[in-house]
């Protein structure tokens, strides 16, 4: 299958007064056509970043990110806009936020193809929006509602049409079902798995939630402070943890079964700065089976097991 | 010794408006035992919260109504206090931890001073001993107790809620409401909140009310379960009763919609519909508009609770005896 997106070594460190901070630090991955990759991790841990740094929302501070071969991670941010802007869209963590509450429906589904497709007339922009509008689920009588009007999941559907109104190929969605309640977070799941059978649709999913990407994604890949630290195909995940920090993830999520009695692994401690790291394993402060060998070294991400990498020295011990 | 400490009998609190009444809470009853930990569950705008500041006495006394019903506390109805007797109950008998320790803390008083702030109150005792008590406090919810000069911003956010923690068990309070308190931090910060706050209410025997709308959180804190639905408690039973025999519909629904960790889906089980609109609650079922088992009956009269087994209660016509011949 041919990758639709391959990023190499992406950099995208951030000037702060008290030094540089390293949100996204030195990440390759590869997303093939029409599959979806799970990012998961803590806030803080850089994931919203690398989704904006891949829209181009961020400019990166080296590395590439190769769309079709091409990379578009160097190019002019002009170029970027004209040429691959409405290739790659992104949905929003919180569809509170990110409408303009002085818009009607139609007129924020109409924004985006008005910016992108300047030839377009009027007439032909609203015929495309209603089309939108129809094809995540939002009623004809909800045309003139302005969002305030509308409840958590309705709103997150507008934010779906306007992503899929310009035709891309990739969508980054930034945790876009974290601010819904359960029963309309399975509408909008089934909405984006939908979407993505019929379009042939490649999704990168950003989410703290593991229920959530273990059901949505084809591969995973766990962030912490900037770096990925493990990354295999989401079945694979939970029955073959290796990182000790994704066990403790795993581990820490409460099960909603009156029976399950599991052995938790709490983690002492919070995250450490990404201001200025220091050259060792980034999880080595929390990690209950650090050594010297982590202090003093930085682990690369390597191949444990066929399609299994893990950023862990140790990791051969952790493997069932 | 009555062995409830709390009973809520046929509450109801509406929110009224210029434009309209909102019907919040229902005729809801639910009684806590001491040392015990029950659930309140259910989706935004069910009335969770709602009940939580009703039993405090906090509601927005311009808006909001308690039309009828009892909060007992110990057999003496809080409904009946004046807001000057509240102010002795409120943080000694009852505390709350709110949902968002990021606003729950005054920006410009040092920790310290917050949290002696409620035993100066309660327990009238001088400045130096509060402050004595309230790095004792720290100590007990993992902040090194020096650090009770700092001011919240100085913290992060799992740190918060560890200080709000520490403010609403300064007191040793005999009910503690807890509304969501972990939903706005990382699993695993969440982890060593809900760890903390179990050692701590197995401790002190507090009884809790704990509000959420994570179902794993109730599973691993719970002795019982509340599901709500629109202002209404829909199902009650232990937390093995509701986990493993769910009777309710919209209960059953609830645990379909959930992405399970341990089971593989193709598509996730969706209720059709929406929430009802609170102002305009049906005189009927207000789930039955979403209900996969209803029959004609539903749409026509309003269920009332039936036992389905011992201490195991929900709100539906389906466990009468008259469903079948319907």
């Amino acid at each position: 299958m041919e990758n639709l997106i391959e990023v190499k070594n992406l950099k995208k460190y951030f000037s702060t007064p008290r030094g540089t901070l390293h949100a996204v630090d030195n990440v390759t991955f590869n997303i093939e056509k029409g599959k979806t990759i799970g990012i998961v991790g803590e806030s803080g841990c850089g994931k919203s970043t690398l989704g904006k740094t891949l829209m181009r929302l961020h400019t990166p501070t080296s590395g590439e990110v190769l769309y079709k071969g091409t990379d578009i991670a160097s190019m002019p941010i002009n170029q970027f806009k004209k040429d691959y802007r409405s290739h790659i869209q992104m949905i929003f963590q919180d569809p509170y936020a990110s409408l303009d509450p002085r818009m009607d429906v139609l007129q924020l589904i109409e924004e985006p193809i008005k910016v992108n497709s300047k030839h377009l007339g009027k007439a032909e922009v609203t015929g495309k929006a209603k089309q939108m509008m129809e094809l995540v689920g939002l009623a004809t009588r909800l045309e003139t509602s302005y969002p305030h009007e509308l409840d958590g999941g309705r709103r997150q559907r507008i934010g779906i049409a306007r992503a899929l109104s310009l035709n891309p190929e990739f969508i980054v969605c930034d945790e876009p079902v974290s601010a819904l309640d359960v029963s309309i977070q399975a509408q909008i799941l089934n909405l984006l798995q939908d979407l993505q059978k019929e379009r042939g649709l490649t999704y990168m999913f950003i989410t703290h939630d593991m229920s959530v990407v273990k059901h949505i994604s084809n591969d995973i890949a766990v962030m912490y402070l900037g770096q990925m630290i493990e990354k295999c195909d989401a079945k694979e995940i939970f029955k073959d943890t290796i990182h000790p920090y994704s066990q403790a993830l795993l581990s820490a999520i409460p099960v909603p079964n009156a029976h399950s009695k599991q052995k938790r692994m709490v983690l002492k401690g919070e995250l450490t700065s990404p201001i200025d790291p220091k050259p060792c394993c980034r999880f080595a402060a929390r990690c209950p089976f650090s050594t010297d060998k982590c202090l003093a070294e930085e682990p690369q991400l390597r191949l444990i097991k066929p399609n299994h990498q893990v950023a862990c020295h140790y990791a051969e011990n952790f493997t069932k | 010794m009555n062995e409830n400490i709390l009973s809520i009998r046929d509450l109801v609190i509406h929110y009224e408006t210029d434009e309209e009444v909102v019907e919040a809470v229902n005729k809801i009853s639910l009684d806590i035992k001491r040392g015990e930990v029950v659930g309140l569950v259910g989706e935004t705008g069910a009335g969770k919260t709602t009940t939580a500041l009703g039993i405090m006495g906090l509601l927005p006394s311009k808006v909001a109504h308690v039309v009828q019903g009892s909060i007992e506390l110990e057999g003496e109805n809080l409904l009946k206090k004046s807001n000057h007797e509240m102010l002795k109950v409120r943080g000694k008998k009852i505390s709350m931890i709110f949902q968002d320790p990021m606003t729950a803390l005054n920006p410009v008083k040092t920790i310290g001073d917050q949290i002696a702030e409620v035993i100066l109150l309660h327990d009238h005792c001088s400045k130096l001993e509060a402050l004595k008590r309230a790095q004792d406090m720290l100590a007990m919810v993992g902040i090194v107790p020096d650090r009770y000069k700092d001011y919240p911003h100085q913290f992060s956010g799992g740190m918060k809620q560890r200080i709000v923690i520490a403010i609403a068990l300064a007191c040793e309070p005999d009910l503690l409401i807890a509304d969501e308190p972990t939903t706005a931090l990382d699993v695993t910060i969440q982890a060593q909140i809900l760890d903390m706050m179990r050692t701590l209410q197995k401790k002190h025997g507090t009884s809790m009310i704990l509000i959420t709308h994570d179902l794993g959180v109730v599973a691993e804190m719970c002795d019982h379960c509340a599901v709500m639905y629109a202002g209404e408690i829909v199902e009650y039973g232990t937390l093995e009763q509701v986990f493993d025999h769910p009777k309710h519909p919209y209960t059953k629904a609830l645990y379909q919609s959930i992405p399970s960790l341990d089971k593989d889906v193709e598509r996730l089980h969706v209720i059709p519909g929406l929430v009802p609109d609170p102002s305009n609650l049906p005189s009927y079922c207000s789930f039955c508009a979403r209900c996969t088992e209803k029959k004609p009956e539903c749409a026509e009269h309003d269920p009332w609770i039936t036992e389905v087994e011992p201490g195991h209660t929900a709100k539906c016509f389906k466990y009468t005896p008259e469903w079948e011949a319907k």
